[in-house]
């Protein structure tokens, strides 16, 4: 492969990659640990994050358990989008559905959570995400290779699924039997690297 | 920009054509020039479509020169969806040219005593009104065609489709972007059936031969403008989100936060919103050889618009806006961007509000006219508009008569105009906003600027629900003074984060005019605005109990987050206390 297979890991992505983290971390804990951003892009670019449908002002205090769902973004339009942010001056308008931390969760062992890469946030990690190996949904993969066009199939000639290379083409013809619920996805480019920031 | 354009509609013996200086509306653009026009002028009692109500028309206070982002128009009359006061908005390049011809303002008044079709050409050497029968009934896409091959490409051209004709309340007026097409409308309240009614097909306006308009101190403007276009340029939403995937990049965001309205503001989430993302549908755009990055008016340098091309190749819409993409994507269940770009084309070229035509489509489907997600179904509803059969003529009154006609109990609407892209219960701020609107529910009546930059009411705790209140009375005082520079609401992000961005802003003017003005300047002009609209809307006969949400948000909870609206009565009424 060329070329980064974007509208397969832009579909995936917006949907949700499953990672494993650990019990009871911190949303900021995650972000930096198991997902490798560095803090300034922690700070600076991801300005809205939701967990569990709520928008996060506090990202040391918001806890991680298994099955959160979280989603990433970089800032976002109008008046709305400004409220996502986090602590931003309008966080007041979607008060009612801010995240508030009120569980005591586990702190042992791991968890399962699942990640959505929104915007110029999907741009920018998600291909480092692919390159490290990210677990999805074999349904979600299926559905997604099912919808890719010509463009996708004549520039991708393989991936790796749980860790063996599977030819494109036997995934186009439909021959090959995911045979689980959830696969371990990775892509590799030759000659371009993805460091996630 | 002197001078104000008066044109008699009803005048005997055919048109009359006035031009008069500013006199005591000098110093306004804008929102604040159609505005007090229509609260001086307009008897408020007057029916929207009579002789009495005016149509003005009215460029920013920068447009015409080359201050980035200056290229908005403002629309103001009575309107005949509200019954209140309307200024209503659109990019395009109609603003630069007529600023470039001078006119601070045009105001068609009265109403012809025939059924004549006329076309208004402006022009470096005066104007002109003929009658033209040939352009009746057309859609906006043919009546552009034919203006073109008529007076060539260097023009801007504003123009009303079939539905503008027929008077109905959702009428748009379209204004011609940087390729000749009408795809930029101020949509909403009506001002097309206006407009229609004083017979006005096309405004044709050429700026051939006439200068860009020159400020007091250029080089002071030349360097404000400058720091104005970095900061926006180097702001995360207007450098990079926006340039790459336009509006519609909410969609995830409202969808994930569970303030997506969906299946007529039954949920708060669609299952279908990755599929018509800003995200797919940039992907697509580019993929089809379209254009994902695309500027609505000469001077834009955000670029938040595109080109939508079809399976072919070929032209299909500009690309749909967020509000566009969900009033008839999620919020009737759809979830096919080609549907949603064709419905987008069809409401451009009948011209109407994309949001007002969606969201009545869904309160169609809630009445049983079509089922939720189909699309093909609400394709054939907004043909029956175009054609203005019975249906199209009830579907064209807007979500609120449709509601009514057709025994629906759940109709999103505030002072009859639909609620845009955001679930006022999850998102209650902005329910605030809606409600108490002077024009209807809105999401840009209170859009922008950090109150701690204007420092509009005193310090507000972002984290404290109580703030709701003045967060929207700020708001809506900022928006107001913004719509009338003329500049494009989108500024307000860059201004919002960057103090030296909105004080580039305060330079523009400063130094075009040979003013100094202030934030505290810019808060006077957004109150005075507002307590303006709120006047003319006490006399057309609105009160308290018009500033108010239908009551099933305060009592139906909305999935994912079970939440109900919950701003009380005397909180809402206390939004416009200062």
């Amino acid at each position: 492969m060329e070329e980064f297979p974007a509208s397969l890991v832009s579909q995936i992505a917006q949907d949700g990659i499953f990672l494993e983290a650990r019990a009871g971390c911190s949303l900021r804990a995650f972000l930096s640990g198991e997902c490798c951003i560095s803090p300034e892009y922690i700070d600076n670019r991801i300005s809205t994050i939701f967990l569990d449908s709520s928008p996060v002002d506090d990202i040391d205090s918001a806890m991680i358990k298994d099955g959160s769902i979280i989603a990433l973004s970089a800032a976002m339009p109008g008046l709305v989008g400004a409220a996502m942010r986090r602590g931003g001056a309008y966080a007041a308008i979607r008060s009612s559905i801010t995240h508030a931390e009120k569980e005591e969760y586990c702190r042992q062992g791991t968890v399962i959570v699942r990640l959505k890469l929104f915007n110029m946030v999907l741009k920018e990690l998600g291909p480092g995400f692919f390159e490290k190996g990210v677990y999805v949904k074999c349904h979600d993969l299926a559905r997604s290779l099912a919808e890719q066009t010509d463009d996708f199939w004549e520039k991708c000639k393989e991936l790796i699924i749980n860790g063996e290379q599977i030819e494109c083409l036997r995934l186009r013809r439909g021959h090959y039997d995911f045979n689980c619920e959830t696969a371990l996805l990775t892509i590799t480019v030759s000659g371009l690297s993805h460091t996630v920031p | 920009m002197d001078k104000i354009l008066r044109i008699d509609m009803g005048a005997d013996g055919g048109p009359k054509i006035t031009e008069t200086p500013l006199g005591d509306y000098a110093g306004l653009g804008g929102r604040a020039m159609t505005t007090t026009v229509v609260s001086r002028e307009v008897p408020p009692l007057c029916h929207p479509l009579s002789a009495e109500n005016k149509l003005v028309i009215a460029p920013g206070l920068l447009s015409g020169t080359i201050a980035a982002m200056s290229g908005r128009l403002s629309v103001g009359c009575k309107s005949p969806l509200t019954g209140g006061i309307k200024e209503s908005n659109s990019g395009g390049q109609a603003a630069q040219v007529l600023a470039r011809l001078g006119y601070a303002a045009i105001i068609l008044e009265g109403k012809p005593k025939t059924d004549d079709i006329y076309k208004i050409l402006i022009d470096k050497n005066g104007v002109k009104i003929v009658i033209d029968n040939s352009l009746k009934m057309l859609p906006n896409y043919d009546l552009v065609t034919k203006i073109r091959s008529e007076f060539g490409d260097k023009i801007a051209c504003m123009s009303i489709g079939p539905a503008g004709e027929m008077m109905m309340n959702i009428a748009s007026i379209a204004c011609t972007d940087m390729e000749l097409r009408p795809t930029r409308h101020a949509g909403r309240g009506g001002v097309g059936a206006v407009m229609g009614s004083k017979r006005v097909k096309a405004i044709v306006l050429d700026d051939s031969g006439m200068p860009m308009r020159t400020p007091k101190d250029p080089v002071k403007f030349k360097a404000a403008n400058k720091v104005f276009t970095e900061g926006l340029l180097k702001h995360p939403v207007t450098g990079q989100a926006l340039p790459a995937y336009g509006t519609n990049v909410l969609t995830n965001i409202l969808n994930e936060a569970g303030g997506y309205p969906t299946n007529n503001f039954k949920e708060g989430r669609f299952a279908g919103a990755a599929k018509i993302s800003g995200e797919a549908q940039a992907e697509l755009e580019v993929k089809r050889g379209g254009l994902a990055t695309h500027g609505c008016h000469r001077g834009c340098v955000i670029r938040c618009s595109g080109i939508y091309n079809d399976k072919d190749g070929h032209f299909l819409s500009k690309q749909p806006e967020y509000e566009t993409v969900w009033s008839h994507g999620g919020h009737c269940g759809i979830d096919d961007l080609d549907s949603i770009a064709m419905l987008d084309f069809l409401d451009d070229n009948y011209g109407v509000d994309t949001i007002e035509m969606g969201v009545t489509i869904g309160v169609a489907m809630d009445a049983g006219l079509a089922k939720f997600g189909d699309a093909e179904a609400a394709i054939n509803l907004v043909k029956e508009v175009g054609k203005g059969s019975p249906l199209g003529r009830i579907l064209g009154s807007g979500a609120g008569v449709t509601g009514r006609v057709y025994g629906v109990e759940r109709v999103p609407v505030v002072k009859n105009q639909a609620m845009p892209a955001y679930d006022p219960r999850a998102v209650k701020g902005i329910g605030v906003t809606y409600a108490t609107s002077t024009m209807g529910a809105d999401h840009t009546a209170g859009y922008c600027i950090a109150t701690n930059i204007l420092k509009v009411g005193g310090f507000v705790d972002p984290l404290k629900p109580e703030g709701q209140i003045e967060l929207s009375r700020n708001l809506q005082i900022a928006t107001a003074a913004i719509d009338s520079t003329g500049m494009c609401l989108f500024i307000a992000f860059a201004i919002l984060d960057q103090p030296e961005t909105f004080q580039a802003l305060l330079d523009l003017l400063n130094s075009f005019y040979g003013l100094s003005l202030t934030g505290d300047s810019v808060v006077e002009l957004g109150k005075k605005v507002l307590s303006t609209e709120r006047d003319f809307n006490t006399r057309a006969g609105f009160t308290a109990m018009h500033d108010r949400l239908p009551r099933y948000f305060s009592t139906e909870p909305v999935a994912p987050h079970n939440v109900t609206f919950g701003v009380k009565d005397e909180d809402l009424d206390k939004v416009f206390a200062w």
